[in-house]
This record gives C-alpha cells, sequence and structure tokens, in this order.
C-alpha cells in the first residue's frame, strides 16, 4: 500500500513538473544570449587567437615571413571586419536601446573606435593580442618586445 | 524500495519519449514553453534513472536474489565492494548504467546552457532525450534489470571471478562515461544541422565535452589494459579482443576529429568531413556498447547470446545513421570549405594524413572484428583473426602517426617553405637517426622495435625542444626564472602544450608498445627446490627458486600461492608470489600474476597450472606445478604514459582562460581600464566573455627586469621605451 502511494505521488509529481510549463504558460529563453554580438565577438577571438598561433609560429621559425604577413594581414582584416560590425551593431543598439545606456554605449563605442584606429595604425602584440600604438618597441601590457620599425600595419578592411 | 526503483525506470520512459517531441516541437515552432517542458524531461528522467540505478544497488547491497539480475550476478560472500559494481557487472544492468550517466550529462548540459545558446537548447534536449529512450526502451523491454524469479533463491550465482579485481570495477564505469558524453558534442552537431547554424560555433561549444569524453576513452582504455595484463594472466595487455577493439573504435575516429576541428576553426575547412566524423564517432560509441552486451562475438567479456538486442542496436544505429547522412546532405550546400588546401607540405595535410591514418586503423580494426561474423555468415563456420592480423596492420599505422605527432605541431600552415622544413625537421632527423644507428650497434635487429625507438626519439625531441624554445623565449621576455617560466607559458595556452603534454604521453606508451618486441618466457614445471633462470633483454639474468605452494582460505575463496626467491645476476633481489585462486561462488578457477615492476621491465610470474592434487595440508611433496615466467620489458612505461597522457587532457581541459582568448582584447584591451586580473573563473572557451586571464602575466615586470609601467590605463607605449 505504502508503495502504491509513492508510487502515484512520483509518478504525480514528474507530471507536474514536465507540464507545468504548458499549464502555466512558462517559457525557456529562446534567445538568452545575444546571439549577433556572440558571433561577432567569437569571430573576432578567433581571429585574434589565429594572430597570436601565427606570431609564434613565425618567431619559432615554423612561418615563412612572406606566409606570416598574408596570414596576419588577413586575420587582422578579419579582425577589423568583426569589430567594425560589433562598433556598428553596438551604436545602432545605442540609439533605439532605453536612454539610460546610451552614454555607456558611447564610450563603449568611442573605446572600440580607439582600439579599431590602433589596429589600423598600431602592432598587435604576439603575446597578449593587445594593440600597441604604431612605434611602441615593447607591449604596454606585458611588456613583449614589438620589434623595431616594422609597423605590422595589416591590410586595411576596406581593401 | 527496489520496487519504487522499477516503477522509476517505467515512468522515465514516456517522461524521455515526451520530452523529445517537446524538444523537437518547440525548435520547430520556437514555442518556449514547449522547450521548457523539454528541458524539464531531462531533469526528471536523469531523477528517474537515479532512483532506478539506487534501487538496483539497493538490491544487490541487500542479497535480493528475487531478481534475476541480483542472483546471477552476486553471492551473499561477495564483497560489499563487488556488489556495489553489480550495477555495471552484467549486460542488464550495465545498459541502465548506460542511461544513468547519459541522463547524468544531459541534465549538466542542459543546465549549463540554460541561459546562454539557446538556439541550439531545443534541438539539444530533443535529441539527448531520443537517445535516452532508445536505452530505456532496451533496458526495459528486452534486458529487464528488475526481472523477478518465481522463488527466491537462498543464495546467489556469484559474480564472475575475473570481474572480482578492482580496476574492473572502475574500468567499465570510465569507458562508459567516455561513451555516453559523446552524445552532447554529436547532439550539439546535429543541433546545428537541425538549426542551421553551421559555422564553428557548435565546435567552439563542445570542445571541452570531446576532451571530457575523449579523457575518459583514454582513460578507460588504459584500465582495461591493466586489468588485462593483471587479471587474465596472458602476459600482455592487449589482444585485439572485439571488446577491447570495440573501445578502440570511437578512440580512433574520436581522436582525428580532435585533430580536424582544429583545421575547421583555424582554416574553415573540413567542415562535412568533421561533421561525418561526429556522427561516425557517436556511432562507434553506441557499437561498442552493443559489443561488448550482445555477445554477438565470442569474447573474454560477452556472457549474452540473444539476437535481439543485436537486431535492436542495429536498427537504432541504421536510423541514427541515415538521420545524419539526409541531414549532412541537406546541409552540403552550406557546408563548403572556405578554403582550399595549398601544398601537401603543410599543417593542414599533416593533420589530414593524421584523420586517414586513424580512420585506416579503425576500418582495419572494425573488419578484422567482424571477420568471424561474416565468415560465418557466408561460410558458416567462424574464421577468426588473431592478433597476428591486427599487429601487422596497425603497426605500420601506428609508426605513421607516432611520426606525424612530431611532424604537425612545427610544420608551417599552409605551405611549409623548404626553410622551414630544414629549419624544423634537421635536427630532430639526425636524433631519430641517431638513435637508430645506436641501437643497430648495440645488436637490436628487430626492425619494427628500432623503427618504433628512433621515431620516438624523433618526436620527444621536438616536443620537448618546442617547450624549450617557448620557455626561453617567456624566460627573456619577462624575466622570469625558467620554472616560472615554463609554468606561465602552459597556462596562458593550455590547449596547445595541454596537446603536446598528450603527445609526450603517447610517445611514452609506444616505447613501452615497442618493448613487446623483446618479451622473454619461461616455461617449466617445477617442485620445492627448483630453480630456474630468464635472461632480461637488458643483459641481467634473473634467477627464481621455487619454494614452495601455502594454500589458504579467503573470502569466497581458496588461494594456493606460490612463493620464489629471486636472484637478479647472483644477487639475492627479494621475493614474488604468484597465485591461483579458486572461487567457490561460482566455482571457477582464476590466476593471480605475480608481477614485480622496476622502471624498466616487469618479472611476472603466472601459475599456469597445478601438477597434482594439492591438499589443504600445505604437504611440500605434492607441490609441483607449471609456472610461466616472462619478462616484459619496458611495460611500465605504457602506464606512466598514460599518466602524462592523462595529465596533458587535464591541463587541456581545466576551465579557465588558458585555452580561450582574451577579454581584454574586446573590452579592456584598448583602455584596459576594466581589466580583471583573474582568470576567468567560470571558463571554458564556449563563450567569447571567456576571462582575460589569458593576457595577465604573473609577473609585472617590465621588458629590461625593471618594474612595469604603473599606469596601464590609457598610454600603450611603455615608460622608457622611446617613441
Amino acid at each position: 500500500m505504502t508503495a502504491l502511494i509513492a508510487a502515484i505521488s512520483l509518478a504525480g509529481l514528474v507530471v507536474l513538473w514536465i507540464l507545468f510549463p504548458l499549464l502555466k504558460g512558462l517559457e525557456a529563453p529562446m534567445s538568452g544570449d545575444d546571439v549577433e554580438l556572440n558571433e561577432l565577438l567569437h569571430r573576432k577571438k578567433v581571429a585574434l587567437l589565429g594572430l597570436r598561433d601565427a606570431e609564434y609560429d613565425f618567431q619559432s621559425g615554423k612561418l615563412e615571413e612572406e606566409d606570416y604577413r598574408a596570414l596576419k594581414g588577413s586575420l587582422a582584416t578579419e579582425a577589423l571586419a568583426a569589430m567594425d560590425e560589433e562598433a556598428r551593431l553596438l551604436a545602432q543598439r545605442a540609439s533605439t536601446g532605453p536612454e539610460g545606456r546610451a552614454g555607456r554605449r558611447a564610450e563603449i563605442e568611442a573605446e572600440i573606435a580607439e582600439l579599431r584606429a590602433e589596429l589600423r595604425e598600431g602592432k598587435i602584440c604576439p603575446s597578449c593580442g593587445l594593440p600597441n600604438a604604431r612605434n611602441a618597441r615593447y607591449c604596454s601590457d606585458c611588456g613583449t618586445e614589438l620589434g623595431r620599425g616594422t609597423p605590422a600595419s595589416p591590410t586595411p578592411a576596406t581593401g | 524500495m527496489i520496487a519504487l526503483g522499477e516503477f522509476a525506470a517505467w515512468i522515465a520512459l514516456p517522461v524521455a519519449i515526451w520530452g523529445a517531441v517537446m524538444g523537437f516541437a518547440g525548435g520547430k515552432q520556437g514555442r518556449g514553453d514547449l522547450v521548457l517542458s523539454a528541458e524539464r524531461s531531462v531533469y526528471a528522467v536523469f531523477a528517474l534513472v537515479t532512483l532506478a540505478s539506487a534501487a538496483l544497488i539497493y538490491a544487490f547491497m541487500t542479497d535480493a536474489f528475487q531478481y534475476w539480475y541480483v542472483y546471477n550476478y552476486s553471492s551473499r560472500e561477495l564483497d560489499p565492494f563487488f556488489k556495489f559494481s553489480g550495477l555495471w557487472a552484467g549486460q542488464r544492468g550495465s545498459l541502465l548504467f548506460w542511461a544513468l550517466n547519459l541522463a547524468f550529462f544531459s541534465a549538466i548540459t542542459v543546465w549549463m546552457n540554460r541561459a546562454k545558446n539557446r538556439e541550439f537548447m531545443p534541438w539539444v534536449s530533443g535529441i539527448l532525450l531520443s537517445v535516452l529512450a532508445f536505452f530505456l526502451t532496451i533496458t526495459l523491454f528486452i534486458t529487464p534489470p528488475f526481472e523477478q524469479l518465481a522463488f527466491t533463491p537462498t543464495d546467489g550465482r556469484g559474480l564472475n571471478p575475473q570481474l572480482q579485481n578492482y580496476w574492473m570495477t572502475i574500468h567499465p564505469p570510465t569507458l562508459y562515461l567516455g561513451f555516453t558524453a559523446f552524445t552532447v558534442p554529436f547532439a550539439f552537431g546535429l543541433a546545428s544541422l537541425l538549426s542551421g547554424r553551421l559555422d564553428a560555433r557548435w565546435i567552439q561549444l563542445t570542445r571541452k565535452w570531446i576532451l571530457t569524453s575523449w579523457f575518459f576513452l583514454s582513460v578507460g582504455i588504459i584500465f582495461g589494459m591493466r586489468w588485462a595484463y593483471e587479471e587474465l594472466g596472458w602476459g600482455g595487455y592487449w589482444f585485439w579482443d572485439p571488446v577491447e577493439n570495440a573501445s578502440l573504435l570511437p578512440w580512433l575516429t574520436a581522436t582525428a576529429f580532435l585533430h580536424s576541428i582544429m583545421i575547421q576553426e583555424n582554416r574553415g575547412m573540413l567542415k562535412v568531413w568533421n561533421m561525418s566524423l561526429l556522427c561516425l564517432t557517436f556511432l562507434l560509441t553506441i557499437f561498442a556498447t552493443f559489443l561488448t552486451r550482445s555477445g554477438l562475438i565470442e569474447s573474454v567479456h560477452s556472457f549474452a547470446q540473444d539476437l535481439t538486442i543485436a537486431f535492436t542496436f542495429l536498427g537504432f544505429m541504421a536510423v541514427v545513421g541515415a538521420i545524419c547522412a539526409a541531414l549532412i546532405w541537406s546541409r552540403r550546400k552550406e557546408m563548403v570549405s572556405e578554403r582550399q588546401f595549398e601544398s601537401f607540405f603543410s599543417r593542414e595535410s599533416a593533420f589530414l594524413l593524421n584523420n586517414l591514418v586513424l580512420l585506416g586503423a579503425a576500418f582495419a580494426v572494425t573488419w578484422g572484428t567482424l571477420f568471424p561474423l561474416l565468415t560465418e555468415g557466408l561460410t558458416g563456420s567462424k574464421v577468426a583473426v588473431g592478433p597476428p592480423f591486427f599487429n601487422q596492420v596497425n603497426i605500420p599505422i601506428g609508426l605513421v602517426l607516432l611520426a606525424l605527432m612530431g611532424i604537425g605541431p612545427v610544420i608551417a600552415w599552409r605551405r611549409a617553405s623548404r626553410r622551414n622544413l630544414r629549419k624544423n625537421f634537421i635536427w630532430p632527423t639526425v636524433i631519430g637517426l641517431g638513435v637508430f644507428l645506436a641501437l643497430l650497434a648495440s645488436g637490436m635487429r628487430h626492425m619494427y622495435a628500432l623503427l618504433t625507438f628512433s621515431i620516438a626519439a624523433f618526436v620527444l625531441f621536438i616536443i620537448v625542444n618546442e617547450f624549450v624554445k617557448g620557455t626561453r623565449a617567456r624566460a627573456r621576455i619577462e624575466g622570469e626564472n625558467p620554472f616560472t617560466a615554463f609554468i606561465h607559458l602552459v597556462r596562458r595556452n593550455r590547449r596547445r602544450w595541454g596537446g603536446y603534454i598528450v603527445h609526450i604521453g603517447v610517445v611514452i606508451m609506444f616505447v613501452g608498445f615497442g618493448g613487446a618486441a623483446f618479451d622473454q618466457e619461461v616455461r617449466q614445471s617445477m617442485e620445492p627446490g627448483d630453480t630456474v633462470e630468464i635472461q632480461s633483454p637488458f643483459g641481467h639474468t634473473y634467477s627464481l627458486r621455487y619454494d614452495g605452494l601455502s594454500t589458504q582460505q579467503g573470502q569466497n575463496m581458496w588461494q594456493m600461492i606460490a612463493l620464489f626467491s629471486v636472484e637478479k645476476d647472483g644477487v639475492p633481489d627479494g621475493t614474488i608470489t604468484t597465485e591461483r585462486r579458486l572461487y567457490t561462488a561460482p566455482p571457477q578457477p582464476v590466476t593471480q600474476v605475480g608481477i614485480r615492476s622496476t622502471l624498466g621491465e616487469d618479472l611476472y610470474v603466472i601459475l599456469s597450472n597445478l601438477d597434482e592434487q594439492v591438499g589443504i595440508g600445505n604437504n611440500p611433496d605434492h607441490q609441483r606445478a607449471t609456472f610461466q615466467i616472462l619478462v616484459n620489458p619496458l611495460v611500465p612505461w605504457i602506464w606512466y604514459g598514460g599518466l602524462v597522457l592523462a595529465l596533458g587532457t587535464l591541463i587541456a581541459l581545466w576551465p579557465g582562460a588558458g585555452s580561450a582568448p582574451s577579454r581584454a582584447v574586446a573590452a579592456g584591451g584598448a583602455g584596459g581600464s576594466r581589466r580583471d586580473p583573474d582568470p576567468d573563473p567560470d571558463g571554458g572557451p564556449d563563450g567569447p566573455s571567456s576571462g582575460p586571464g589569458e593576457t595577465g602575466p604573473g609577473t609585472q615586470e617590465g621588458p629590461d627586469g625593471g618594474p612595469a609601467p604603473t599606469d596601464r590605463e590609457r598610454e600603450p607605449v611603455p615608460a622608457g621605451a622611446p617613441s
């Protein structure tokens, strides 16, 4: 008898648990994260990781200079394109978003613009990926030597 | 309690089916309520299957012999530890256990993704629950673990003595964890096909799952080798037994997959190939479970001969295979490679070659495993191919793989120039050749062993050199001492360096395998006082004196223990014992090998036969017995290599920022104003929001060893660096 009651309650609990969302209209988030933004961040991440690896491979002699430059150029272009789009997306959101956020968005936007400019003109640290000024000799974050007089200006995103 | 567990298993099936339908419908219609119901079903199935498994363990612990499964796999005298492992000792329990593992991983997956990657989750829940529903169906209808006998026997028939070994209690669960964990990446891959999100995102999301599965598969296989080595008493660790092969197959394709996804991530190539490998590996995990538990092919592991289960599994695999093929076909135009292969001498082609070779091995192993079945179908008599076939095919394949482990890491992407090849391969080749010639000069004539050791030296030199170069560069740049530099180097890109450590482990294991070429064996019937000599390939001579046999009663068994005094080159070197056990339930003799390990070799003694009726009185006149004495060189290296492999995988797996790129570049890079000095705590490469730890080296010293610039807020040029 006890077993029967236990079984019925178990079944009842389970049925209630799985049917509750349908009965009460509870919903699981269908797009919890920002798919579009994530996609861009991911593209940027892959490109920057690629840059890091390319740099490592070049430093350790696995990549020829010519290939390295080509690879670096295309990867930087990719990173830049993702950043551009990210900035546009954020700007678009900021203009349509709530008032309070606008200031913060603008701040981010400014930062991204700065980053982009640095990427275009400057050197990306081979070891940590931080974009440094064009004439920097050492990475301002990790101190890696950036090489003298070779501003690795990538192919501009716009062609 | 037990009845409630059985009932729970019965509710779990309809819940899983319901949830699967809800998941697919919710994904199709974009309805959050259906998806929530599906996800709740995952949790519910996990809870219910846990309850059912707990009930089965309870049945074992309380000697509930009215249950067929408990009666056949346990006995009153059985050690409680082995009673607990009864859950996976036989077919019936192990399929429930499979479901338990999968339900556990499914619940974790749903929980971890409750607020992210939502576009995948309806499909993922649906797929995971479908697989669960399949295993629950088999468990309930074909191999019911809770089936009751018409009466209650006073005692059970006992557990197969060969399974009463601690390796055997952890080897199957580890493998099962590996098999089931692979269902998660499979679900994500299929979800990306279903939802049309075909970029590398699903790979990003599941890389850790793939590694987790690979980790458990590798460790599980090594545990199985260890069990075979200690318990089966055949003198070796791998016999190309169908079940060993079955566990090796998904490992081979998963290894191929782990490498080829790197090409997709880095170069946008091989998308269809990767998806196919994913499906193939999943099918092979199912195939492995099926082969292990259906008893279709004779094996040391199999006990059942029921064909219903065989056809059910084959049917399931056929359906899954067809669905995968149809989905991949329908999306083929969206999975076009973004780039082309440029040169044979490139890292891409090294990876591709690795893939082809691994698949070749998988094919050969499958062929050899299924050969008895094919011959039986065609000619009516089973013809098994033995280890010679497998060795003949797989040793060359293994050597190619071994060489690729050295070539892959240092060959250039896209196109390797002559200079690249010269620069990276001259010294390793010289070292490899040197080892080859040195061994040849020392009298070694076994070609495969010579190749194994020299290629191993080639690879080891390359990988160690990578570490040395990386550490040196870092030590120079950061002004760190070599040890700190090494730690930071590995921490900052754990995926790369963890992978290299895995390679080192595999190289060490290969050296261990190579030792098999020099196994020494003596088989002799001996009386107490007799002495036998055996030569080690390392040059010394062991002399073993048989001191006598003692008989004693242990739990659930009689033990006959033979004692030997060992001398190494005439110098006393301790003793070694070897046993033969006669289990009482079920009555069955089992050898318990005596192994003495040193760094270079194992002395391995088997009591293979008692030549006279041994009484309990320990009478020295009736103790003639036949022994096999082996010297197995380099076998310990296999276990050490296994440890290194596991360590490397854990390093690559460890959550945190080391394997992820930095957010600092995205959010705080330019200004650094919001930089967080701690590595990403919840980590994982699965979100672009992974932490910035990678960009924050441990020390803050400047390039010249002096203090780093303190103002890192806005000024990208370090103080002291002239513009």
